[in-house]
Protein backbone atom coordinates (compact mmCIF):
# COMPACT_ATOMS: atom_id res chain seq x y z
CA UNK A 1 0.00 0.00 0.00
CA UNK A 2 1.67 3.15 -1.48
CA UNK A 3 0.78 7.02 0.01
CA UNK A 4 -1.76 7.87 -1.73
CA UNK A 5 -4.05 4.71 -1.09
CA UNK A 6 -3.33 5.66 2.81
CA UNK A 7 -4.60 9.33 2.10
CA UNK A 8 -7.46 8.05 0.66
CA UNK A 9 -8.61 5.21 3.08
CA UNK A 10 -8.17 7.76 5.80
CA UNK A 11 -10.47 10.98 3.53
CA UNK A 12 -13.31 8.07 3.76
CA UNK A 13 -13.04 7.83 7.42
CA UNK A 14 -13.01 11.15 8.39
CA UNK A 15 -15.26 12.49 5.51
CA UNK A 16 -18.39 9.90 5.95
CA UNK A 17 -20.54 11.98 7.66
CA UNK A 18 -20.25 15.24 5.79
CA UNK A 19 -20.99 13.44 2.42
CA UNK A 20 -24.05 11.91 3.96
CA UNK A 21 -25.14 15.45 4.76
CA UNK A 22 -24.36 16.61 1.09
CA UNK A 23 -26.32 14.13 -0.37
CA UNK A 24 -29.62 14.83 2.07
CA UNK A 25 -29.01 18.71 0.97
CA UNK A 26 -28.90 17.16 -2.96
CA UNK A 27 -32.22 15.73 -2.10
CA UNK A 28 -33.54 18.77 -0.77
CA UNK A 29 -32.89 21.13 -3.93
CA UNK A 30 -34.40 18.30 -6.44
CA UNK A 31 -37.86 18.24 -4.41
CA UNK A 32 -37.73 22.30 -3.88
CA UNK A 33 -36.90 23.09 -7.80
CA UNK A 34 -39.66 20.31 -8.94
CA UNK A 35 -41.73 22.23 -6.38
CA UNK A 36 -40.63 25.72 -8.11
CA UNK A 37 -41.09 24.33 -11.30
CA UNK A 38 -44.15 22.60 -11.74
CA UNK A 39 -46.97 24.72 -11.72
CA UNK A 40 -49.40 22.48 -10.06
CA UNK A 41 -47.39 22.03 -7.38
CA UNK A 42 -47.06 25.66 -6.68
CA UNK A 43 -49.94 26.83 -6.57
CA UNK A 44 -51.28 24.01 -3.88
CA UNK A 45 -48.93 26.36 -1.95
CA UNK A 46 -49.50 29.61 -3.27
CA UNK A 47 -52.25 30.40 -4.02
CA UNK A 48 -54.09 29.91 -0.78
CA UNK A 49 -51.94 33.05 0.63
CA UNK A 50 -52.37 34.86 -2.66
CA UNK A 51 -56.08 34.57 -2.04
CA UNK A 52 -56.11 36.06 1.97
CA UNK A 53 -54.40 38.56 0.41
CA UNK A 54 -56.61 39.79 -2.00
CA UNK A 55 -59.38 39.33 0.39
CA UNK A 56 -58.17 41.62 1.99
CA UNK A 57 -56.97 44.07 -0.25
CA UNK A 58 -60.90 44.03 -1.26
CA UNK A 59 -61.98 44.57 1.90
CA UNK A 60 -59.10 47.44 2.38
CA UNK A 61 -60.13 49.18 -0.99
CA UNK A 62 -62.85 51.87 0.40
CA UNK A 63 -59.81 53.24 2.60
CA UNK A 64 -57.16 52.89 0.14
CA UNK A 65 -57.68 53.93 -2.71
CA UNK A 66 -61.86 55.18 -2.06
CA UNK A 67 -60.38 59.27 -1.79
CA UNK A 68 -58.02 59.15 -4.40
CA UNK A 69 -60.44 57.78 -7.16
CA UNK A 70 -63.11 60.20 -6.05
CA UNK A 71 -60.75 62.80 -5.88
CA UNK A 72 -59.70 61.70 -9.73
CA UNK A 73 -63.45 61.40 -10.59
CA UNK A 74 -64.38 65.04 -9.21
CA UNK A 75 -60.93 66.60 -11.43
CA UNK A 76 -62.01 64.77 -14.40
CA UNK A 77 -65.54 65.19 -14.16
CA UNK A 78 -64.60 69.30 -13.21
CA UNK A 79 -61.94 68.90 -16.51
CA UNK A 80 -64.81 67.52 -19.06
CA UNK A 81 -67.73 68.96 -17.49
CA UNK A 82 -69.87 69.31 -21.79
CA UNK A 83 -68.72 65.60 -21.66
CA UNK A 84 -70.31 64.43 -18.80
CA UNK A 85 -73.39 66.87 -20.49
CA UNK A 86 -73.71 65.26 -23.15
CA UNK A 87 -73.22 61.53 -21.57
CA UNK A 88 -76.08 62.45 -19.18
CA UNK A 89 -78.36 65.11 -21.41
CA UNK A 90 -80.23 61.42 -22.92
CA UNK A 91 -80.49 60.26 -19.36
CA UNK A 92 -82.01 62.78 -17.28
CA UNK A 93 -84.04 63.95 -20.60
CA UNK A 94 -85.50 60.79 -20.83
CA UNK A 95 -86.23 61.24 -16.64
CA UNK A 96 -87.66 64.71 -17.19
CA UNK A 97 -89.68 63.53 -20.53
CA UNK A 98 -91.31 60.58 -17.52
CA UNK A 99 -92.10 63.38 -15.27
CA UNK A 100 -93.64 65.84 -17.43
CA UNK A 101 -95.92 63.21 -19.01
CA UNK A 102 -97.04 62.27 -15.12
CA UNK A 103 -97.62 65.60 -14.51
CA UNK A 104 -99.60 66.27 -17.74
CA UNK A 105 -101.59 62.87 -17.18
CA UNK A 106 -102.34 63.95 -13.19
CA UNK A 107 -103.57 67.53 -14.74
CA UNK A 108 -105.70 66.33 -17.76
CA UNK A 109 -107.28 64.35 -14.75
CA UNK A 110 -107.77 67.52 -12.58
CA UNK A 111 -109.26 69.66 -15.78
CA UNK A 112 -111.35 66.35 -16.83
CA UNK A 113 -113.07 66.22 -13.50
CA UNK A 114 -113.28 70.20 -13.33
CA UNK A 115 -114.90 69.56 -16.61
CA UNK A 116 -117.63 66.96 -15.47
CA UNK A 117 -118.86 69.36 -13.31
CA UNK A 118 -119.87 71.38 -15.99
CA UNK A 119 -123.42 72.35 -14.89
CA UNK A 120 -122.04 72.96 -11.20
CA UNK A 121 -122.44 76.78 -9.61
CA UNK A 122 -118.46 77.28 -10.19
CA UNK A 123 -118.83 75.66 -13.53
CA UNK A 124 -121.92 78.01 -14.87
CA UNK A 125 -119.71 80.37 -13.35
CA UNK A 126 -116.65 80.15 -15.07
CA UNK A 127 -118.71 79.87 -18.12
CA UNK A 128 -119.59 83.39 -17.64
CA UNK A 129 -116.06 84.67 -16.71
CA UNK A 130 -114.47 83.19 -20.13
CA UNK A 131 -117.19 84.96 -22.08
CA UNK A 132 -117.25 88.38 -20.42
CA UNK A 133 -113.32 88.27 -20.18
CA UNK A 134 -112.42 86.57 -23.71
CA UNK A 135 -110.23 84.18 -21.90
CA UNK A 136 -110.89 80.79 -22.89
CA UNK A 137 -112.60 78.66 -20.08
CA UNK A 138 -110.10 75.94 -20.15
CA UNK A 139 -107.35 78.43 -19.79
CA UNK A 140 -109.48 79.61 -17.09
CA UNK A 141 -109.57 76.03 -15.48
CA UNK A 142 -106.02 75.24 -16.02
CA UNK A 143 -105.50 78.79 -13.89
CA UNK A 144 -107.35 77.62 -11.04
CA UNK A 145 -104.74 74.20 -10.95
CA UNK A 146 -101.93 76.35 -11.12
CA UNK A 147 -102.05 79.81 -9.60
CA UNK A 148 -99.99 82.50 -10.20
CA UNK A 149 -97.94 83.72 -7.04
CA UNK A 150 -95.94 86.48 -6.50
CA UNK A 151 -92.40 85.23 -5.45
CA UNK A 152 -90.02 88.43 -5.24
CA UNK A 153 -90.76 92.38 -6.30
CA UNK A 154 -87.90 94.92 -7.18
CA UNK A 155 -88.11 98.29 -7.88
CA UNK A 156 -84.77 99.16 -10.22
CA UNK A 157 -83.98 102.88 -11.39
CA UNK A 158 -84.39 103.36 -15.11
CA UNK A 159 -80.61 103.66 -16.95
CA UNK A 160 -78.39 102.70 -13.78
CA UNK A 161 -80.31 99.55 -12.91
CA UNK A 162 -79.29 99.89 -9.23
CA UNK A 163 -82.13 98.64 -7.13
CA UNK A 164 -84.12 100.89 -4.82
CA UNK A 165 -86.27 98.58 -2.65
CA UNK A 166 -86.68 95.12 -2.97
CA UNK A 167 -88.55 92.34 -0.84
CA UNK A 168 -89.39 88.64 -1.39
CA UNK A 169 -91.04 85.74 0.72
CA UNK A 170 -87.75 83.34 -0.60
CA UNK A 171 -84.93 84.57 -1.44
CA UNK A 172 -84.85 84.18 -5.23
CA UNK A 173 -81.58 85.45 -6.11
CA UNK A 174 -79.26 88.30 -5.69
CA UNK A 175 -81.48 91.03 -6.38
CA UNK A 176 -78.65 93.52 -7.76
CA UNK A 177 -77.21 90.84 -9.89
CA UNK A 178 -81.01 90.20 -11.15
CA UNK A 179 -81.44 93.75 -11.43
CA UNK A 180 -78.35 94.89 -13.42
CA UNK A 181 -78.92 92.10 -15.96
CA UNK A 182 -82.47 93.13 -16.06
CA UNK A 183 -81.74 96.79 -17.00
CA UNK A 184 -79.04 95.44 -19.60
CA UNK A 185 -81.26 93.00 -21.25
CA UNK A 186 -84.00 95.87 -21.75
CA UNK A 187 -81.31 98.55 -22.84
CA UNK A 188 -80.10 96.12 -25.56
CA UNK A 189 -84.22 94.87 -26.78
CA UNK A 190 -85.43 98.59 -26.46
CA UNK A 191 -82.06 99.77 -28.60
CA UNK A 192 -82.47 96.81 -31.01
CA UNK A 193 -86.03 97.51 -32.00
CA UNK A 194 -85.33 101.93 -31.99
CA UNK A 195 -89.00 102.75 -31.48
CA UNK A 196 -89.62 105.24 -28.87
CA UNK A 197 -91.53 104.54 -26.08
CA UNK A 198 -91.83 101.33 -26.18
CA UNK A 199 -90.79 98.82 -23.35
CA UNK A 200 -90.02 95.42 -22.49
CA UNK A 201 -92.66 94.22 -20.48
CA UNK A 202 -92.09 90.40 -19.61
CA UNK A 203 -89.36 88.17 -19.49
CA UNK A 204 -89.57 84.06 -18.92
CA UNK A 205 -87.23 82.70 -17.17
CA UNK A 206 -87.07 79.01 -16.40
CA UNK A 207 -90.42 78.20 -14.47
CA UNK A 208 -90.29 82.25 -13.39
CA UNK A 209 -92.24 84.53 -15.45
CA UNK A 210 -90.90 88.51 -15.05
CA UNK A 211 -93.78 91.19 -15.37
CA UNK A 212 -91.82 94.58 -15.97
CA UNK A 213 -93.75 97.70 -15.44
CA UNK A 214 -92.68 100.95 -16.45
CA UNK A 215 -92.65 104.37 -15.13
CA UNK A 216 -90.56 107.68 -15.78
CA UNK A 217 -88.08 107.41 -13.66
CA UNK A 218 -88.04 103.97 -12.28
CA UNK A 219 -89.40 100.03 -13.10
CA UNK A 220 -90.82 97.32 -11.40
CA UNK A 221 -90.08 93.74 -12.15
CA UNK A 222 -91.95 91.33 -10.38
CA UNK A 223 -91.04 87.66 -10.48
CA UNK A 224 -94.08 84.95 -10.70
CA UNK A 225 -94.52 81.68 -10.45
CA UNK A 226 -97.35 79.40 -11.84
CA UNK A 227 -99.66 80.47 -14.68
CA UNK A 228 -99.35 84.17 -15.58
CA UNK A 229 -101.74 84.73 -17.77
CA UNK A 230 -103.82 87.77 -19.34
CA UNK A 231 -106.38 88.31 -16.49
CA UNK A 232 -103.29 87.97 -13.79
CA UNK A 233 -101.42 90.41 -16.00
CA UNK A 234 -104.51 93.11 -16.22
CA UNK A 235 -104.39 92.70 -12.36
CA UNK A 236 -101.35 92.94 -11.61
CA UNK A 237 -100.94 96.06 -13.65
CA UNK A 238 -103.89 97.84 -11.84
CA UNK A 239 -102.55 96.62 -8.53
CA UNK A 240 -98.89 97.83 -9.04
CA UNK A 241 -100.57 101.35 -10.74
CA UNK A 242 -102.81 101.72 -7.70
CA UNK A 243 -99.94 100.28 -5.18
CA UNK A 244 -96.88 103.37 -6.78
CA UNK A 245 -99.92 106.29 -6.99
CA UNK A 246 -101.35 105.47 -3.59
CA UNK A 247 -98.11 105.24 -1.90
CA UNK A 248 -96.04 107.93 -3.76
CA UNK A 249 -93.57 105.44 -4.68
CA UNK A 250 -91.98 108.14 -7.41
CA UNK A 251 -90.95 110.47 -3.88
CA UNK A 252 -89.80 107.33 -1.47
CA UNK A 253 -86.61 106.64 -4.55
CA UNK A 254 -83.99 107.52 -2.28
CA UNK A 255 -85.82 106.15 0.55
CA UNK A 256 -84.58 102.30 0.47
CA UNK A 257 -86.16 101.67 3.93
CA UNK A 258 -89.32 102.90 3.73
CA UNK A 259 -89.71 101.41 0.15
CA UNK A 260 -88.91 98.21 1.02
CA UNK A 261 -91.48 98.12 3.74
CA UNK A 262 -93.87 99.28 1.61
CA UNK A 263 -93.52 96.89 -1.02
CA UNK A 264 -93.20 94.25 2.09
CA UNK A 265 -96.87 95.09 3.34
CA UNK A 266 -98.08 94.92 -0.52
CA UNK A 267 -97.21 91.81 -0.76
CA UNK A 268 -97.93 90.17 2.37
CA UNK A 269 -101.66 91.66 1.65
CA UNK A 270 -101.23 89.72 -1.27
CA UNK A 271 -104.06 91.53 -3.19
CA UNK A 272 -103.58 89.79 -6.67
CA UNK B 1 -75.26 101.35 5.55
CA UNK B 2 -75.11 100.02 2.37
CA UNK B 3 -74.80 102.05 -0.74
CA UNK B 4 -74.69 100.99 -4.20
CA UNK B 5 -72.94 102.13 -7.00
CA UNK B 6 -72.93 101.38 -10.81
CA UNK B 7 -69.12 101.03 -12.20
CA UNK B 8 -68.57 99.94 -15.49
CA UNK B 9 -65.58 99.04 -17.23
CA UNK B 10 -64.21 100.13 -20.74
CA UNK B 11 -62.16 99.78 -23.63
CA UNK B 12 -60.60 97.37 -26.34
CA UNK B 13 -61.04 93.55 -26.83
CA UNK B 14 -58.76 91.62 -25.03
CA UNK B 15 -57.47 94.42 -22.77
CA UNK B 16 -58.47 91.96 -19.46
CA UNK B 17 -61.37 93.69 -18.14
CA UNK B 18 -63.10 90.46 -17.38
CA UNK B 19 -59.64 89.51 -16.05
CA UNK B 20 -59.70 92.59 -13.89
CA UNK B 21 -63.40 91.99 -13.21
CA UNK B 22 -62.68 88.35 -12.16
CA UNK B 23 -59.50 89.17 -10.09
CA UNK B 24 -60.80 92.11 -8.06
CA UNK B 25 -64.35 89.66 -7.21
CA UNK B 26 -63.40 86.33 -7.03
CA UNK B 27 -59.53 86.79 -6.84
CA UNK B 28 -59.10 84.24 -9.70
CA UNK B 29 -56.61 84.26 -12.79
CA UNK B 30 -56.79 81.88 -16.14
CA UNK B 31 -55.44 82.42 -19.19
CA UNK B 32 -58.07 81.41 -21.11
CA UNK B 33 -59.84 84.17 -23.36
CA UNK B 34 -63.29 83.93 -23.97
CA UNK B 35 -64.67 87.20 -25.53
CA UNK B 36 -67.53 88.99 -23.95
CA UNK B 37 -70.52 89.09 -25.41
CA UNK B 38 -72.72 91.93 -24.84
CA UNK B 39 -72.76 92.75 -21.02
CA UNK B 40 -71.74 90.57 -18.09
CA UNK B 41 -72.80 91.96 -14.14
CA UNK B 42 -70.99 91.32 -10.91
CA UNK B 43 -71.25 92.11 -7.59
CA UNK B 44 -68.70 92.94 -4.86
CA UNK B 45 -69.08 94.76 -1.64
CA UNK B 46 -65.98 96.66 -0.23
CA UNK B 47 -65.85 97.87 3.26
CA UNK B 48 -64.52 101.32 3.29
CA UNK B 49 -63.73 103.47 6.83
CA UNK B 50 -66.17 105.21 8.69
CA UNK B 51 -67.85 101.72 9.03
CA UNK B 52 -70.06 102.40 5.77
CA UNK B 53 -69.77 99.86 2.98
CA UNK B 54 -70.45 100.02 -0.83
CA UNK B 55 -72.00 97.60 -2.91
CA UNK B 56 -70.20 97.51 -6.78
CA UNK B 57 -72.05 96.89 -9.08
CA UNK B 58 -69.17 95.81 -11.94
CA UNK B 59 -71.22 96.04 -15.69
CA UNK B 60 -68.35 94.39 -17.84
CA UNK B 61 -68.92 95.71 -21.51
CA UNK B 62 -67.87 93.65 -24.38
CA UNK B 63 -64.48 95.44 -25.80
CA UNK B 64 -65.15 98.21 -28.66
CA UNK B 65 -61.99 99.42 -30.72
CA UNK B 66 -64.00 103.05 -30.68
CA UNK B 67 -65.77 103.89 -27.32
CA UNK B 68 -68.51 105.79 -29.50
CA UNK B 69 -69.74 102.43 -30.83
CA UNK B 70 -70.64 101.41 -27.03
CA UNK B 71 -74.44 100.97 -26.29
CA UNK B 72 -75.18 104.52 -25.01
CA UNK B 73 -78.14 102.33 -22.72
CA UNK B 74 -75.19 100.40 -21.15
CA UNK B 75 -73.19 103.87 -19.82
CA UNK B 76 -76.53 105.73 -18.40
CA UNK B 77 -76.77 105.99 -14.70
CA UNK B 78 -73.00 105.26 -14.25
CA UNK B 79 -70.60 106.24 -11.30
CA UNK B 80 -67.69 105.77 -11.71
CA UNK B 81 -65.92 104.47 -15.30
CA UNK B 82 -62.31 101.96 -15.14
CA UNK B 83 -61.10 102.93 -18.34
CA UNK B 84 -58.36 99.84 -19.55
CA UNK B 85 -55.96 98.96 -22.07
CA UNK B 86 -53.31 96.96 -22.63
CA UNK B 87 -50.06 98.43 -21.95
CA UNK B 88 -48.00 95.93 -24.15
CA UNK B 89 -50.36 96.68 -27.27
CA UNK B 90 -50.10 99.91 -28.40
CA UNK B 91 -52.97 99.80 -30.42
CA UNK B 92 -54.98 99.81 -27.30
CA UNK B 93 -53.81 103.01 -26.69
CA UNK B 94 -53.11 105.30 -29.61
CA UNK B 95 -56.60 106.77 -28.99
CA UNK B 96 -56.66 107.19 -25.50
CA UNK B 97 -57.02 111.08 -25.34
CA UNK B 98 -60.01 110.99 -27.94
CA UNK B 99 -61.15 108.53 -26.08
CA UNK B 100 -61.14 110.18 -22.35
CA UNK B 101 -62.40 113.15 -24.37
CA UNK B 102 -65.41 111.74 -25.58
CA UNK B 103 -66.43 110.56 -21.90
CA UNK B 104 -65.30 114.27 -20.48
CA UNK B 105 -68.02 115.45 -22.96
CA UNK B 106 -70.63 113.32 -22.20
CA UNK B 107 -70.48 111.92 -18.78
CA UNK B 108 -68.25 115.54 -17.48
CA UNK B 109 -69.41 114.23 -13.44
CA UNK B 110 -68.65 111.04 -13.67
CA UNK B 111 -65.35 109.86 -12.19
CA UNK B 112 -63.00 107.99 -14.38
CA UNK B 113 -59.98 105.88 -13.84
CA UNK B 114 -57.47 104.89 -16.50
CA UNK B 115 -55.48 101.57 -16.35
CA UNK B 116 -52.79 100.20 -17.88
CA UNK B 117 -53.42 96.32 -17.74
CA UNK B 118 -50.77 93.46 -18.22
CA UNK B 119 -48.05 95.39 -16.14
CA UNK B 120 -46.27 91.82 -16.03
CA UNK B 121 -45.72 91.86 -19.68
CA UNK B 122 -43.56 95.35 -19.56
CA UNK B 123 -40.60 96.45 -18.33
CA UNK B 124 -39.25 100.31 -16.94
CA UNK B 125 -37.77 100.54 -20.76
CA UNK B 126 -41.07 100.18 -22.20
CA UNK B 127 -42.94 102.43 -20.04
CA UNK B 128 -40.36 105.29 -20.76
CA UNK B 129 -40.55 105.02 -24.61
CA UNK B 130 -44.34 105.24 -24.10
CA UNK B 131 -43.77 107.94 -21.18
CA UNK B 132 -45.56 110.56 -23.10
CA UNK B 133 -49.16 108.94 -22.71
CA UNK B 134 -48.57 106.81 -19.69
CA UNK B 135 -47.16 109.67 -17.53
CA UNK B 136 -50.52 112.25 -18.72
CA UNK B 137 -52.97 110.19 -18.75
CA UNK B 138 -52.66 107.22 -17.09
CA UNK B 139 -53.91 106.76 -13.09
CA UNK B 140 -53.36 102.74 -12.19
CA UNK B 141 -51.14 100.24 -14.07
CA UNK B 142 -52.26 96.89 -12.69
CA UNK B 143 -51.75 93.00 -13.54
CA UNK B 144 -54.64 91.35 -12.98
CA UNK B 145 -52.71 88.02 -13.58
CA UNK B 146 -50.46 89.03 -9.98
CA UNK B 147 -53.27 90.86 -8.66
CA UNK B 148 -50.63 93.68 -8.11
CA UNK B 149 -52.66 96.91 -7.66
CA UNK B 150 -56.04 95.96 -8.45
CA UNK B 151 -57.81 96.05 -5.33
CA UNK B 152 -56.41 99.32 -4.79
CA UNK B 153 -57.86 100.53 -8.10
CA UNK B 154 -61.79 99.96 -7.27
CA UNK B 155 -61.16 100.62 -3.26
CA UNK B 156 -59.75 104.12 -4.88
CA UNK B 157 -62.92 104.56 -7.11
CA UNK B 158 -65.10 102.95 -4.24
CA UNK B 159 -64.25 106.17 -1.95
CA UNK B 160 -64.66 108.65 -4.51
CA UNK B 161 -67.96 107.73 -5.17
CA UNK B 162 -69.31 108.32 -1.79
Amino acid sequence: MNQDEKLSIIKDILLTDEREFTSSIEKKIKILESLINEKRQLSTKVDPIIDDKLKEFIKEIPNTLGPTITKALKKEIANSQDAVVEALFPIIGKMIKRYVQHEMKLLSERVNNQVNKTFSFKGIFRKAKSKASGVNESDLIIQEQTNAKIEQLIIIEKGSGLVLAEFSKNKMADEDMVAGMLTAIKSFVEDAFKKENQNLQYIEYDHYHIHLQNFSSFYMAVVISGAYNVIFKDKLEDEILEFTSKQKVATLLKNKKLLTKKLEDFLKNDNI
Amino acid sequence: MTISKKIVLIGHFGVGKTSLIRRFVENTFTEDYKVTIGVHISKKTIEIPENESVSLIIWDLEGQDDIKKTRPSYLLGTNGFIYVFDLSRPATFENLESELSFLKENYPKVPTKVVGNKMDLVNKVYLSQHNDVFNTNVDYFVSAKTGSRVESLFAKLARELI
